[in-house]
């Protein structure tokens, strides 16, 4: 149906184009540039082969001109995508080659290409077309006289060709095997010259006249094209005879054998035979329908024999086989009808004749019906075994009588398999004619068939024989011929030993081999029940014996050691010196290599020699160093013996390199790691040099990226590397170890060995757990000392490597924090000081580490601590940090230490709060607390993050409770404030002692500041006397302290304190003077001095306790008496908090500081005075301030013992 | 349709029943499809076994019908010969053999056996020119309307698997094992080229 449309469009086509060229002007040319342009668009798999088709039928039958034109652009299309176009090219080029022969070699090359195509159906099709082509190109060269130079390689392409389509028979495609025997038959036949026989058809087409092609033929030898179709013809027998055939191959091979038979009598023998072994030995891989399938297809090739006059003389062989397939008489008869006659004659001559004879007959009717026959008995195989087959059924057919056969069967009866094989059952028929001599004949035939195929018999005795004789000739003459050249005998002895191993193995191998084929045709024999007891002597023993093999080492004698010795190390030394590439490049490859194998396999001196060259002159001979490393790798993987005994020598190889290399590391360390990183493999005692180097300070880096690059590239041994690499990052010597962990880091980037890092990191930092470093350490055997303790060398040793990783994975944390609490203080100790850098590179925003802060394992707090204030130490905390602290200080461990890190990230009140447990810690820790508020650590943007300013702080140290802190470490805190001048600027404090003084009540330490700051900054006095007065209205004697401390400070800043003390009340002026005996006689002195009018306003009461003194009273007298509005003290007091009093008090001074006492700052906020005496006040306080220092602690401790007594 | 679409072809003795019904199912199912005859004449059943009706292959379906209609058009209908010819001419005018055609096929399916050694033997009569493959496979069928109707179902499948087949020459000879085993009937199988 598909046919027929196909037809139909082709057909409609050519009507189409008639009219299209009837009706418009539009060319051939130009409607097949269409078409092609067309097709090359088309996306259609079917629609593109069409339009092709359209094209071929143009350009190649309707305008064979226009061929020429459009042949490349057709070409093109052989590498299209489409299988169907691809097939269509290939089927255009036989078209084409066809019509006009030229193209053929031209199209060759194409056509081999498709022959490689991807596709096995396009592979199919191209052996197809060459099937047809080389037919037409043979007939085509064979008229040519002369010959171009691309007909020349297009018959060489092709001659090529047919070599490989001959060796697809080996092709694992059944279809391409299938194909590849159509070929063959096709070689054959073409190959083979026509017989003049009329009954052979003639078909012009494939005859080629070999006898026409004459001798001085350029390319075609008429002798040799014979010679090729004989041996396709043996390649196509012996195809046949492989016992795993496919049945499609079977049946392909049956009908080109029938084929040949038919179109090449000489053959006929050939065949026959074939047909009569393929029948007694079916292919045991048949199922039970492809046994009959096949047995169907040789019945009918049989029966078309038959009728062929050529295979009259096999009738009888012909005739019993088919019997045995189950042809009956009628149907046999019906097909010899017409060569009757013939057969009859036949039928005669077997009976009359011997086989031996007939085999005579047949060569010359070979020999008279073509050229053929010299070559048969020679070359072929087939008919010496044919020969030797008819020698042994001849001695076969009087033994085989009734009793003999019996004999036979019974004794066989023990081989019959249990059950019938399903190729006997199949091909069972009774046997028609059993007992008659045309039977026995056959079935001594059978018998020497498969006798022979197992080389015994008579026959093959008797070839043998006669091919030894040849073999022996031959030897004779090749001798004579050896003896004749001039090759000297030392030489080849050196030089030979290897190759004879060679051909012995390879005669080992192939008799072994024939061996096995032997055993299975033997068994084949007994399952058919035909052995043979009777046949005398086997002889296969007694050939080895006659045949004389020349062996060169029978003539020739060993040279002694010592030469042998001197000869091969001189020939080595004479390679190695001549290493300039006088002969172009190949030389020294050949060099390289040839030293390489001669040192891989002999060892001892050429290795020795080969060392010597590699470490010499390390840029050129690295060459040499690979080659012999592999050649010697090669020679292990090749070797059979125990894996461990392999790769000795190869281990040798390489360390004896790498020592070397390393004996001399300065120049060779690029050559070192290249070795090490291009070796097939790295041995252990490689590796063991490869950490010694690594060990070795001075060339560790080389050792260790080699060692690192080994670890990331060769993932097979890469555990083995590491292992190496991190034992040495946990080595005791310092510089080794930093440099491997650097090494590790590297390679702990790649995820899948991170899980082996890590792992080895912790064992060692595990080591720290137990009260005494183990006794092999990790991987330091130097630490043998019983229970030694541990030092911070062996601490580090284990933590280092850990520590390095720390910042690369966060998580580990948590290992160490575990480790920590487990660990004896010394390590802690140790932890906590090389903490720094892994902390500090993991940062704040870890989420791991915030999770160890929130966690805070027991026994880790130190750690956790380190950890915050490192974090701490440079940048102020994260808030996420802070909170975190906090949660753990207010739920867990209440340690106020940890939050000294995260003071800064606190609240106000928080910091108050914990201020009190902060300044009880040890000075150190305090000092660094009020640095971290006072920012004196942060540099510029600390001030304003802390949550203080220096003023709140100084005034929430004075309102610390007595009861939560004692007052030592408040003092000593406010000292601490008072040590940073820098801070504590005048105008500080100056707001300090305000705020102070407004608190109700007043705080403890209020004079103490006070007096301190007096110290500090004289020129603040003007300000401490305003101070003073408002305490007086603050009735400042209720508090004790405080009141102390207001007497000291009047004691200090007489004379300016005068004025303050005037304004007591007269009882707290006698309190005064108890105190301080030595302040009335100068106060009073001091009154005196004033001016009446001043004196006037000086309460009279004052004057009298004044004037209890020894100072004359008059005067005093006088001056108190005009003062006529005199208060009482309760007034003054209970006027004092009335702010208009306060300002009042506050200006009064001012009036007497004008006209007393000169002073340079009266206002404390209108700056500087001269220079000179801001240098006296800073050199004053200083001295003051350490005076005040060692004076305090028995202030503090008198004032301790008062509060405690109170 | 695609260039490599499978030609096949279905051959029996006459070119009526197992062949036609083969041809009928294969072409309904899409396939490029041909049916052919071995005998030398068309033979149909008669009144008795050994009165067949025999038509030469020039004869119609048409006219076999119409003659058959005339002589007995209740036998022929109870026994379903005229409902056989009523299909077959819808399918294509007169019945054909195989001896007289040279179109090339991929695959050719014989009923019965001696059928199949008539192909193969007209097939390797032939001279050789292109050696084009082409596989021969018989599978026995009755020649009865319920066995055509199986055995056509039975072929249609094998040419649905030699269809989806990437390389028909090496993965027939499995196929047919398989459904040598599936079917339980031995199938012959052979190449022979053109």
């Amino acid at each position: 149906m598909m046919g027929d449309l196909r037809r139909l469009c082709l057909a409609s086509q050519y009507y189409q184009d008639e009219e299209v060229s009837a009706t418009s002007d539009v060319s051939t040319s130009d409607r097949v540039v269409e078409l092609i342009n067309n097709a090359a668009l088309m996306t259609f798999e079917g629609k593109k082969v069409y339009l092709l088709q359209q094209v071929q039928e143009l350009i190649l039958n309707k305008e064979p001109a226009l061929l020429d034109n459009f042949l490349d652009e057709m070409i093109a299309f052989q590498n299209d995508r489409f299988l169907e176009v691809r097939k269509f090219v290939i089927g255009f080029i036989e078209e084409a080659c066809k019509v006009d022969n030229e193209l053929l070699p031209k199209l060759m090359a194409n056509l081999n290409l498709l022959l490689n195509d991807d596709n096995v159906n396009v592979r199919k099709k191209a052996i197809l077309s060459f099937t047809q082509l080389y037919r037409v190109t043979i007939q085509w060269l064979a008229k040519m006289r002369k010959l171009t130079e691309e007909q020349e390689s297009g018959w060489e392409i092709l001659c090529r060709v047919k070599e490989d389509i001959t060796n697809l028979l080996d092709s694992e495609n059944d279809g391409v095997r299938t194909h590849s025997i159509k070929f063959l038959e096709m070689l054959i036949i073409v190959l083979t010259p026509r017989p003049s026989d009329p009954e052979v058809p003639r078909r012009p087409e494939t005859d080629l006249d070999l006898d026409r092609i004459s001798n001085e033929h350029p390319i075609l030898d008429p002798e040799k094209l014979r010679e090729d179709g004989r041996q396709a013809m043996d390649r196509l027998l012996s195809f046949m005879g492989h016992p795993a055939i496919s049945s499609i191959n079977l049946t392909a091979a049956l009908g080109s054998l029938a084929s040949i038979a038919r179109q090449r009598p000489v053959f006929m023998a050939q065949v026959v035979q074939a047909y009569e072994i393929l029948h007694a030995n079916l292919p045991p891989t048949l199922a039970k329908s492809q046994v009959s399938s096949v047995r169907k297809n040789l019945k009918l090739h049989l029966l078309t024999l038959l009728r062929l006059s050529a295979a009259a003389e096999f009738q009888s062989q012909v005739t019993t086989l088919l019997y045995d397939l189950g042809c009956t008489a009628p149907e046999i008869a019906r097909s010899t009808g017409m060569a009757r006659d013939v057969r009859k004659r036949q039928r005669d001559d077997t009976d009359s004749t011997t086989k031996k004879g007939r085999f005579d007959d047949d060569e010359k009717d070979v020999e008279s019906s073509g050229a053929l026959l010299p070559l048969v008995g020679k070359s072929s195989t087939k008919p010496t075994n044919q020969l030797a087959i008819d020698i042994t059924a001849e001695a076969f057919v009087p033994l085989l009588t009734p009793a003999n056969v019996a004999k036979l069967v019974l004794l066989n009866m023990v081989f019959l398999p249990d059950t019938m094989p399903a190729s006997f059952q199949a091909s069972y028929t009774p046997i028609e004619s059993a007992g008659t001599e045309a039977q026995i004949q056959h079935l001594a035939r059978i018998m020497a068939t498969q006798l022979t195929a197992a080389n015994l018999g008579p026959g093959f005795e008797f070839i043998k024989q006669k091919a030894s004789e040849d073999t022996e000739k031959a030897e004779q003459l090749e001798k004579a011929e050896l003896e004749k050249g001039d090759m000297t005998p030392q030489g080849i002895s050196v030089l030979d030993s290897c190759s004879v191993v060679i051909t012995s193995g390879v005669g080992a191998a192939e008799t072994g081999q024939s061996g096995l084929v032997v055993k299975e045709e033997e068994k084949i024999v007994s399952n058919r029940k035909l052995p043979e007891p009777i046949v005398p002597g086997t002889g296969s023993a007694s050939v080895s014996g006659r045949r004389r093999v020349f062996r060169l080492s029978d003539v020739l004698k060993p040279l002694p050691v010592v030469r042998l010795k001197q000869l091969s190390e001189g020939a080595m030394k004479r390679i190695i010196m001549n290493k300039a590439p006088h002969a172009g490049h190949n030389s020294t490859q050949v060099r390289v290599e040839l030293l390489a194998r001669i040192a891989a396999r002999f060892g001892g001196v050429a290795e020795q020699l080969v060392l010597e060259a590699v470490l010499g002159d390390k840029q050129g001979q690295s060459d040499l160093a690979f080659a012999w490393l592999y050649q010697n790798y090669h020679a292990a993987m090749g070797s059979t013996a125990p894996a461990g005994a392999a790769y000795d020598s190869y281990d040798m190889c390489l360390t004896t390199l790498l020592v070397g290399l390393e004996s001399k590391p300065d120049q060779n360390e690029g050559l070192f790691s290249r070795l090490l990183l291009e070796a097939p493999k790295i041995t252990s005692n490689a590796l063991d040099i490869v950490r010694r180097v690594c060990e070795d300070e001075a060339h560790m880096s080389v050792g260790m990226s080699t060692l690192t690059e080994l670890t990331l590239r060769r993932p097979q041994q890469q555990l083995q590397f590491l292992q190496v690499l991190l034992e040495l990052s946990t080595l005791e010597r310092d510089k080794v170890r930093s440099r491997a962990i650097v090494f590790v880091k590297r390679v702990y980037e790649k995820e899948e060995l991170k899980c082996f890092i890590e792992e080895f990191a912790l064992t060692a930092l595990q080591n720290l757990v137990h009260p005494n470093p183990p006794n092999s350490g990790v991987g330091e055997d130097q630490d043998t000392e019983v229970a030694a303790s541990w030092t911070e060398e062996g601490i580090k040793q284990c933590l280092f490597l850990f520590l390095a990783l720390l910042p690369l994975n966060h998580r580990l944390i948590h290992e160490l924090a575990a480790v920590y609490t487990e660990a004896i203080a010394d390590i802690k100790r140790t932890v906590l000081r090389v903490l720094e850098p892994p902390i500090r590179g993991m940062g704040m925003g870890s989420p791991e580490l915030l999770l160890l802060v929130e966690n805070c394992p027991k026994g880790a707090e130190t750690m956790v601590t380190r950890s915050l204030h490192i974090l701490t130490e440079k940048v102020p905390p994260s808030p996420d940090l802070v909170s975190r602290v906090r949660d753990l200080y207010h739920k867990r461990v209440p340690d106020v230490r940890f939050l000294i890190p995260v003071l800064t990230g606190l609240e106000k009140k928080e910091v108050i709060e914990a201020l009190p447990r902060l300044i009880k810690l040890n000075p150190i820790v305090v000092k660094e607390v009020f640095n971290r508020l006072l920012g004196t650590h942060h540099g510029e943007g600390g001030i304003s993050l802390s949550p203080l300013t220096p003023g709140e702080l100084l005034i929430a140290l004075h309102n610390i409770d007595s009861a939560r802190c004692d007052m030592k470490s408040i003092i000593k805190a406010t000292s601490l404030c008072f040590a940073e001048r820098g801070i504590y600027t005048s105008e500080v404090l100056a707001v300090v002692m305000q705020q102070l003084m407004e608190q109700n009540p007043l705080p403890v330490l209020l004079m103490r500041t006070v007096i301190q700051s007096l110290s500090m900054y004289p020129r603040l006095s003007a300000f401490i006397m305003n101070i003073l007065q408002r305490l007086i209205l603050k009735q400042v004697w209720k508090y004790p302290k405080v009141w102390e401390g207001f007497i000291k400070c009047c004691q200090r800043t007489k004379p300016q304190s005068y004025q303050v003390l005037l304004q007591l009340p007269p009882a707290q002026l006698v309190g005064v003077f108890e105190k301080c005996p030595e302040l009335r006689f100068p106060l009073l002195h001091h009154v005196v001095a004033l001016t009446p009018q001043q004196q006037n306003h000086i309460p009279k009461s004052i004057l009298v306790v004044l004037e209890a003194g020894k100072l004359p009273t008059e005067e005093v007298e006088t001056e108190v008496k005009p003062q006529p509005e005199a208060q009482s003290v309760q007034e003054v007091s209970v006027r004092a908090p009335a702010p208009d009093t306060g300002t009042k008090l506050w200006l009064e001074p001012e009036i007497w500081e004008n006209e007393g006492i000169q002073d340079d700052s009266a206002n404390g906020q209108e700056a500087d005075g001269p220079v000179p005496d801001t240098a006296s006040e800073q050199a004053v306080p200083v001295g003051n301030c350490e005076a005040e220092e060692e004076k305090k602690p028995e202030e503090e401790k008198s004032a301790e013992v008062d509060d405690k007594s109170q | 349709m695609p260039e490599s679409a499978l030609r096949v072809a279905v051959v029996c003795s006459s070119n009526q029943n197992r062949s036609m019904e083969t041809h009928s199912i294969l072409s309904k199912k899409g396939f490029c499809v041909r049916s052919f005859g071995t005998g030398t004449h068309v033979k149909l059943p008669g009144p008795s076994p050994d009165k067949p009706n025999i038509y030469d292959f020039k004869t119609t379906y048409e006219q076999m019908y119409h003659d058959l209609e005339s002589k007995d058009k209740e036998l022929y209908t109870q026994n379903g010969i005229l409902h056989m010819l009523e299909r077959n001419r819808r399918l294509k005018p007169r019945p054909e053999r195989f001896q007289c055609c040279s179109d090339h096929f991929d695959v050719i399916v014989t009923c019965e056996e001696r059928v199949y050694d008539q192909v193969v033997e007209e097939l390797h009569a032939r001279d050789e020119i292109t050696s084009q493959s082409v596989h021969v496979i018989n599978a026995d069928i009755q020649d009865n309307h319920e066995d055509a109707t199986l055995g056509a179902f039975l072929i249609c499948e094998i040419c649905q698997c030699i269809q989806y087949m990437d390389d028909i020459d090496d993965e027939m000879d499995e196929l047919l094992q398989d459904f040598e085993d599936h079917c339980g009937k031995p199938l012959l199988h052979t190449v022979c080229f053109y």
